[in-house]
């Protein structure tokens, strides 16, 4: 097993080094955590309700994809344990990260735990039909050591044409109602990365999503902005919504110094949001994530008006939400079945 | 090509001035790709003969080389059409535009514009930095008031959001240049968000990269360069702005312009139907998606930092020809 996951993490260190593609480190690494849990407050992640589900999630969730980039099984093994000893109860994952290796190190951390968890991943049809999206839930479903899914969502909605590819006859969205149908999962929605008005085409459909994914952070608030356009909506429809790359995806708003990492968290904690899912591949970044997260309570309209405005300059041209403006963030797989270039075609 | 000589090209008006202008218009960027001036002015005074009566030009394309040629081009032929050219204070004050309208005019050998815009609008804060006191709004005012400018606009090439931004400043533009072809048509459409609203405002439309700015998708082969001017052109716009660098561009730009027929809804629709799966991603109009397309003297004027490694950065620091003194070269 341990060999089979050294082979795929070198396929997946061969895919980065091709694509440029990927996160080089996690969400909130970049923060020179202090090595030091006796930090966390005692006490929860408080949770709020998903939508109109009528279930609740903890207010900060786990990424899947720095799952995987832990470096070792056993490091997965105890990031997710202590996630769960602190109240985390919302775990993100996606049938294509790392070709698999992230939803089998979900599923070997949550064994015997798995009731405490909402377990959430992701179908990466990327426009081809219900029939694919059906086995990739059974894939994922093996990998997760699971017979259902929380939450079940479409990946990567990021080209014009996906929510026509979506919505067609015997395409992605069939493949939702179906697994809920069978009650091999309990609720469905969409994720992507790219662009408000993609999310609010998806959206015009009026199917019963139960959430939606999408990236919320201090620069968004005030470029091509999702927070803007399409929170406001999801909320109305009472969907629930779920939060991503709070600090820009690889630390991009840390990195360039437009937040601190608690900034950044608590910015995106404190939008009407249910969940803001967090990248977390070392025991650092996941303290750093705990004392924000436990116990949190959300910030006031004037300090969220205040750092709305120290991100502005660095907004305006989108340099810090790469997943927006490049194709830095855009997988390989979604664009081949596209049937788009690669990244390395493009004149760009 | 004799058939294209003293030939003439439908009229549309403009918005609600009075004024006709060409259907195909001159754009001036290219013109700085002549292998030198005398090519250049033999274009223009054929592109005068064929019919074309809309000029563009920029003050910043090519350090003012394009703005003197078409300025020579235009000697004694200045009546006859109708002259446009840009300011770029890219979010600067009110009087660094000004100081370019003065050069501009200078180099077009004219006292006056018929349409002056400002260039570029491409950032999510470009509405604010015009219309705030002191910005380029200030200038457009002044200019159109001195009459030595008689309408003035704005263009931008990047998202149908910051145009939307720049009307809603509730400033009076005449005209409004922007990307129109088969490939916005189904990408972050400038066709489907601005067109309508400025149709319904009256004000003059210039589409412009009929061609997508580069003619990838022509070299592609997913559509013809004439199927992607007649697109272009059967939009409920004024004039459709096209890059002219050789005779040959020209005599095969006036060949459709001369004998444009516009196409019928359905067949509107057959050409965003075929365009739609290679539009998707945006590849084909990297002036919406990329970062590197960003134009440098914009991003250093608005305080953004610059990739040295980007093509277009290069092309500005490192072009042999580029000694950072405007065009023509001061001898020292």
């Amino acid at each position: 097993m341990e060999t089979r996951h050294e082979l795929n993490r070198r396929r997946f260190m061969q895919g980065v080094a091709l694509l440029g593609a990927v996160p080089i480190i996690s969400g909130g690494s970049m923060a020179q955590p202090q090595n030091d849990a006796s930090q966390i407050p005692s006490g929860v992640v408080p949770k709020r309700p998903l939508g109109r589900t009528g279930v609740q999630v903890s207010a900060m969730g786990l990424g899947g994809y720095h799952l995987g980039s832990a470096e070792t099984d056993q490091a997965a093994n105890e990031i997710v344990a202590k996630a769960l000893d602190h109240g985390v109860t919302f775990y993100d994952c996606a049938w294509e990260y790392h070709d698999g290796l992230s939803e089998e190190r979900l599923g070997k951390a949550l064994r015997g735990k798995r009731d405490q968890a909402f377990v959430m991943t992701k179908v990466c049809t990327h426009g081809r039909d219900k029939k694919i999206g059906m086995r990739m839930l059974e894939e994922s479903l093996r990998r997760l050591q699971t017979d259902h899914l929380d939450l079940w969502q479409i990946h990567e909605v990021v080209y014009e044409n996906d929510p026509d590819l979506i919505f067609a006859s015997n395409g992605a969205a069939e493949a939702l109602l179906a697994a809920k149908q069978q009650g091999k999962v309990r609720f469905v929605g969409f994720t992507g990365h790219k662009d408000p008005e993609i999310h609010l085409k998806m959206l015009s459909h009026d199917f019963p999503f139960d959430t939606v994914q999408m990236p919320l952070n201090c620069c968004d608030a005030t470029f091509r902005s999702f927070e803007t356009h399409v929170l406001p909506e999801v909320n109305r429809r009472g969907i629930g919504a779920l939060g991503m790359k709070s600090l820009g995806g690889s630390g991009e708003l840390v990195r360039h110094g437009a937040v601190t990492p608690e900034q950044g968290l608590r910015y995106a904690m404190s939008l009407p949001v249910a969940t803001t899912i967090s990248g977390v591949d070392t025991m650092e970044v996941l303290d750093q994530n705990l004392k924000v997260a436990v116990n949190f309570q959300v910030l006031a309209a004037t300090e969220m008006q205040a750092l709305r405005d120290q991100c502005r300059p660095q907004a305006a041209d989108g340099r810090l939400e790469l997943f927006k403006m490049t194709t830095k963030y855009d997988g390989k797989i979604g664009r081949e079945q596209h049937h788009f270039p690669t990244v390395q075609e493009l004149p760009i | 090509m004799p058939s294209t000589f003293n030939g003439t090209i439908p009229l549309r008006a403009f918005g609600r001035s009075g004024d006709k202008i060409s259907i195909l218009g001159f754009g001036g960027h290219h013109l700085g790709e002549a292998p030198d001036a005398k090519t250049a002015v033999e274009i223009i005074h054929q592109a005068v003969d064929g019919g074309i009566t809309f000029y563009d030009n920029c003050w910043e394309y090519r350090r003012g080389k394009t703005e003197v040629w078409m300025g020579a081009g235009l000697k004694g032929r200045r009546d006859k059409i109708f002259l446009m050219t840009k300011t770029c204070p890219h979010g600067r004050d009110a009087s660094l535009a000004l100081t370019m309208l003065e050069e501009s005019l200078r180099r077009l050998q004219t006292d006056h514009l018929d349409l002056w815009q400002v260039h570029g609008m491409a950032f999510e804060n470009d509405p604010a930095l015009f219309i705030r006191p002191n910005g380029a709004a200030e200038a457009l005012e002044k200019a159109r008031k001195d009459g030595k400018v008689r309408y003035v606009g704005f263009t931008g090439h990047q998202n149908p959001k910051v145009h939307l931004g720049m009307l809603e400043t509730g400033f009076k533009f005449d005209a409004v240049q922007m990307p129109l072809n088969a490939f916005d048509a189904n990408f972050r459409s400038f066709e489907q968000q601005v067109l309508p609203e400025l149709n319904k405002r009256g004000i003059a439309v210039l589409g412009m990269k009929p061609l997508n700015g580069h003619g990838d998708a022509i070299k592609q082969g997913v559509i013809t360069a004439e199927e992607a001017l007649r697109y272009a052109m059967s939009l409920p716009v004024t004039t459709t702005i096209t890059g002219i660098d050789s005779l040959d561009v020209l005599h095969q730009n006036l060949q459709i312009a001369q004998n444009f027929k516009p196409f019928t809804d359905a067949e509107m629709n057959a050409l965003r139907d075929r365009c739609k799966q290679e539009a998707a991603d945006g590849r084909y109009e990297l002036y919406k998606l990329s970062l590197k397309f960003d134009n440098p003297e914009a991003r250093l004027a608005h305080g953004f930092p610059l990739d040295t490694q980007q093509s277009e950065v290069k092309d500005m620091l490192g072009e042999p020809e580029n000694t950072g003194h405007p065009f023509p070269e001061k001898q020292f």
